[in-house]
């Protein structure tokens, strides 16, 4: 679903954000992508959505090959992949429903698929009842729940999650992963970074670990560290 | 499709409601810039029509010595008859030229009196083609034998042409700084505006919206911004044309002056330059908001 072959990023401000870096993740898979603040974890999830182009080195995403992809096919790209991130990026001036709605509006889905799909996404993450709140009347969790129904509304076939629990309390974060378990057994590949051990100790799932920019662990039902 | 116009609708509303001050710079600036620019254009539509008037009775005069042969008056006759570039060949005798000088200048006993039947040369008065072409003409027959002097009433209104050309360039060249400001205000206004919705564009970026989708509203507005001022700018000329024209048109009746025809022809041109310059300066200023 997400290969990478040799992959190097190099900022123009001379940052190494990944070297050399190969990775092969399947269909359905749950994979943790961890290390420290500047491993290259961000500049990962970057280059998969082609908000960023490689130095070196090849990626294929949902099958298409991103070097290969023309400019106007990178929105069909991203109508395969779902995005969450660490500052939920909500519009603030729209109500829960609207901000879901809002992704389905922009790539042109009509009217009354909308109105159907919304509410059903909202069940899936437990806010069905906070459709007509806006964003700053819910708490943080809440908030990434509904960045999450946004991310999956479309059904995408892959979720990237940027440190999706890095502002929320441990007890939310385990409603967190909950909720991207269950993305994931409906089929759905998710990748994950994080620096959060505690949850990647408790989930027992892929662990890609990156130190500046290298791939230095690739462990199946891994946890955080070695030593912990 | 109903809903995504509904969409660009309210996007569009809701940037020109939210800069108000810059949309009404941006619309003046706009109608200044076409009112000048349709100006030169009317200007150089008005040089056309008079030009071509007076060019039509434009003749070249050849006029010929007196101690020219009878033979070389023929053979020269035959040979502008045979030129292509020639319409038509008129034989004016000395005896005809006084004829016609005491016509022209009937009831100016002075000017009469200093003229002696023996003043005026003969000449050939030939019309052309194309009147543009009289320098070609005129150098095939100087130096021919018997002739002294090639003359063309064009000199005299080149001078006139001339003027109305310089203002005509004149109003183009204002109207060409005032686009380009106009271009920088209508990029100014838009980069505003998306700078103020760009979360909403990033976010649009990343549920896979296309560029167009994102760009449309903005594009739009600014186009609208544009066209609108065209129409200004065409409301203005015609109010101008109203109180110039018109009052020249009663003094001077020998020239035809542009009209409310001329003026509809150019708007066109004014809500193509408009638009197409506010949906040109949308689309280079979005550049940076909309980079994959």
């Amino acid at each position: 679903m997400i290969r990478l072959d040799n992959v190097s990023k190099t900022y123009r401000n001379g940052v190494v954000a990944l070297s050399d870096l190969s990775l092969d993740i399947a269909k359905g898979e749950f994979v943790f992508i961890v290390g420290a603040s500047g491993s290259g974890k961000s500049t990962f999830i970057k280059l998969v959505i082609k908000d960023e182009d490689p130095d070196n080195g090849e990626i294929w995403v949902a099958g298409k090959h991103l070097a290969r992809l023309k400019t106007w096919r990178v929105p069909a790209l991203r109508r395969e992949l779902g995005c969450v991130f660490q500052d939920f990026k909500l519009l603030d001036n729209k109500t829960v429903g609207e901000n879901v709605a809002f992704a389905l509006e922009v790539i042109g889905r009509p009217r009354q698929a909308i109105a159907r799909t919304v509410p059903e996404v909202l069940e899936l993450v437990g806010l069905a009842h906070k459709q007509a709140a806006y964003p700053h009347q819910l708490s943080g969790g809440e908030q990434q729940r509904v960045s999450i129904a946004r991310a999956f509304v479309n059904r995408p076939r892959i979720l990237l999650c940027d440190e999706p629990t890095g502002n929320l309390d441990p007890t939310t974060s385990v409603g967190i992963m909950k909720l991207l378990d269950r993305i994931n057994r409906t089929g759905t590949t998710v990748v994950m970074a994080t620096h959060d051990q505690h949850i990647v100790d408790s989930m027992r799932r892929r662990v890609v670990e990156l130190e500046d920019g290298q791939m230095v662990r690739d462990q199946h039902r891994g946890v955080y560290g070695y030593g912990s | 499709m109903g809903a995504r116009f509904r969409y660009l609708l309210g996007e569009v509303g809701v940037g020109l409601r939210r800069n108000l001050l810059m949309t009404v710079a941006t619309i003046v600036t706009v109608t200044v810039s076409l009112a000048l620019l349709g100006a030169g254009l009317l200007v150089q539509q008005q040089v056309n029509l008079a030009r071509d008037l007076f060019y039509a009775e434009v003749e070249v005069s050849i006029w010929l010595e007196d101690e020219i042969s009878e033979a070389q008056r023929v053979s020269l006759e035959n040979e502008l008859r045979d030129n292509p570039e020639v319409a038509d060949v008129l034989f004016e005798s000395k005896e005809e030229a006084y004829e016609s000088a005491q016509e022209l200048f009937e009831g100016q006993d002075e000017v009469l009196a200093s003229i002696e039947p023996d003043f005026l040369p003969a000449s050939f008065r030939v019309s052309l083609h194309d009147p543009e072409r009289f320098l070609v003409v005129a150098s095939q027959y100087e130096g021919y034998p018997g002739v002294s002097d090639i003359s063309d009433q064009r000199e005299v209104l080149d001078r006139f042409f001339t003027i109305m050309d310089a203002f005509r360039n004149g109003a183009v060249a204002v109207a060409v700084l005032q686009l380009v400001a106009a271009a920088a205000l209508i990029s100014n206004t838009i980069r505003i505006t998306a700078f103020a919705r760009r979360e909403q564009i990033g976010i649009m970026k990343l549920v896979g919206a296309t560029n167009w989708y994102i760009r449309l509203p903005f594009v739009l507005e600014g186009v609208i911004a544009g066209v609108i001022g065209a129409l200004l700018a065409g409301g203005l000329l015609f109010v101008g044309m109203r109180t110039l024209i018109d009052r020249l048109r009663e003094q001077i009746i020998f020239i035809p002056f542009v009209g409310t025809e001329q003026l509809i022809a150019t708007l066109p041109i004014l809500v193509l330059v408009g638009g197409g310059l506010a949906a040109l300066a949308s689309v280079v200023s979005l550049r940076r908001f909309l980079s994959v």
